[in-house]
């Protein structure tokens, strides 16, 4: 059977103005549900491929397609309904003076029944555990707060593939876990999820494909265990495996497999390695 | 829009020159500029403009600012050509009526008014484009006596345009990202669909405001006398060519009292 693409990208290339090209050629596609992290230094260009799959970029040269349909001639209102955009600060969006008003937004543009908007919204902000402040004034509310007021809007339109650019940034580490847990769950729900960010143990713990950027090229395009495995390639972009990857390697010779993701995994293959006396453990 | 009225780095003999030196560049064109009324000299006036933006190396940045000016360029033009009212009628802008003459004088005095704003709205900007913003305030408070709080809001001022227009873009991609578009031709209804963009964009501008204060102040602010750690000499170019410019300036009022250069 064809996998249908959900996003396919083919020799997309993107320049700003006249200047040098920020994407070079890039061409990939993901399935339904996948859950894909894209990663590289800052400057490589990750935000700005992100911003292809909604339309507020176009590719210079090439072509992105989402569901099979070509974006060139779609409005970004329009793609607003297949790919949700969660942006890095969530300031720039919001200006109504609720919650729930602030997420009913997109669902109003949409131009939903009444019913459903309140159902959605109600479900959105559920998801994100802030029912309590639906009629807060969104400024009163941290800044961690307001970055999942901003995730709720976008789950609230529920589309099918759900792009967050670093959507943990400026988050403690429960918060983190909180958003990734909330996106796990989408995943689950099969949604198609892209997420950008610089912190690999998040990577490992929840993205199953990863795409490596580096200046505005795809460096490499694999499951999370090859990419980290391989430690050269994330080097050229400034990026390094999660520690636990690291010390997995350097326990290499002793017949540890070099792509363990987490410190659980190591664990139990500790223990299993103890009882079967297998390796150099004198 | 971004480019306008920002520093453009290149190592050009332009960019080296005291920023003294390029506001008497710039002061020397608005006076020569309002002097002459010719067309003749207007258009020269622009062309020397243009060359010393291709000797700073900025010409091709300066260009989208200088394709914006030309439309109120042609407006200007437009407007001096209808409404000057003297001389020969070249031909009329509704043939069948002969309404809306243009004349020959008419179309000359819109070229030279067009040419003079060019002239003078790009001498600014190349200034602008090839002097560092902290040189600009440094020759406004060393050498010309200005207050430094106004020296600082006027800078400041101009700083500001470019991330405003950043951050426009920003809010708005964020709320088209969420199938926001302003739609249909009811102007009431144009002007409330943009509380979703300038919303934002208040209470941002507002934040960083209040971020510009703070920093400002835990640096030292007002804090008493200022010393410079830089210093912008005058070189021997930058003498010489002063005293050629204020020789320019001169010689073109003298001219003009002789009678040229009018029309």
């Amino acid at each position: 059977m064809q996998r249908k693409a959900r996003i396919k990208v083919e020799k997309l290339t993107y320049h700003y103005g006249s200047g040098q090209p920020v994407l070079k050629n890039i061409s990939f596609e993901t399935g339904k549900g996948e859950c894909i992290a894209l990663i590289g230094q800052n400057g490589a260009g990750k935000t700005t491929l992100a911003k292809h799959f909604n339309g507020l970029h176009r590719p210079s040269s090439g072509k992105v397609y989402i569901d099979g349909i070509d974006t060139t001639s779609m409005k970004v209102s329009e793609l607003a309904r297949k790919v949700g955009f969660v942006f890095q600060n969530p300031d720039h969006q919001i200006f109504h003076d609720t919650v729930a008003r602030e997420v009913a937004f997109g669902l109003r543009n949409l131009r939903l029944s009444r019913r459903e908007i309140e159902e959605r919204t109600a479900a959105a902000l559920e998801a994100v555990g802030l029912t309590e402040h639906c009629r807060t004034y969104p400024f009163n509310l941290s800044k961690g707060q307001r970055q999942r007021i901003a995730l709720a809007s976008v789950l609230a339109m529920q589309t099918e593939t759900i792009v967050l650019d670093e959507p943990t940034t400026g988050q403690d580490f429960r918060e983190s876990v909180q958003i990734m847990e909330i996106v796990r769950k989408l995943n689950e729900n099969g949604h198609t999820i892209i997420f950008i960010t610089h912190d690999m143990s998040l990577v490992a713990r929840y993205a199953r494909r990863v795409l490596v950027l580096c200046r505005g090229e795809i460096l490499a395009d694999g499951d999370v265990r090859s990419v980290f495995a391989a430690p050269e390639i994330l080097k050229k972009t400034y990026l390094r495996p999660p520690q636990i990857t690291n010390l997995a390697r350097c326990l290499g010779r002793h017949s540890i497999p070099p792509d363990v993701l987490g410190v659980r995994e190591l664990y139990e293959l500790l223990v299993k390695m103890r009882s079967e006396k297998i390796g150099c453990c004198s | 829009m971004a480019a306008v009225a920002e520093y453009i780095s290149r190592n050009s003999p332009i960019h080296r020159l005291n920023p003294l030196t390029k506001m008497i560049w710039a002061l020397s064109i608005l006076g020569v500029g309002l002097l002459f009324n010719d067309y003749r000299y207007l258009l020269a006036l622009l062309a020397s403009v243009l060359l010393v933006a291709a000797a700073a190396g900025v010409l091709r940045s300066l260009l989208p600012a200088a394709a914006g000016l030309t439309v109120f360029a042609l407006i200007l033009l437009l407007i001096q050509a209808l409404f000057y009212g003297q001389g020969q009628v070249l031909f009329y802008l509704v043939p069948v009526s002969n309404r809306l003459a243009v004349t020959g004088p008419g179309l000359l005095s819109g070229i030279a008014m067009a040419a003079r704003m060019m002239a003078l709205v790009l001498s600014f900007l190349i200034f602008l484009a090839t002097t560092r913003t902290r040189d600009i305030v440094l020759t406004l408070v060393e050498k010309l006596k200005v207050p430094y709080d106004y020296a600082f809001m006027f800078m400041t001022a101009l700083r500001f345009i470019p991330a405003f227009f950043s951050e426009v873009r920003q809010v708005s991609e964020a709320q088209q990202a969420r199938a926001y578009a302003v739609e249909g031709w009811n102007p009431v209804k144009k002007i409330r669909a943009y509380a979703p963009v300038a919303v934002p964009l208040v209470l941002l501008s507002l934040n960083k405001a209040d971020q510009l204060a703070m920093a400002m102040e835990t640096r030292g602010y007002s804090g008493g006398l200022r010393t410079c750690l830089r210093e912008a000499k005058m070189g021997v170019a930058d003498y010489g060519l002063s005293v050629l410019l204020a020789l320019l300036l001169v010689g073109s009022a003298a001219a003009r009292l002789a009678g040229y250069g009018l029309m």
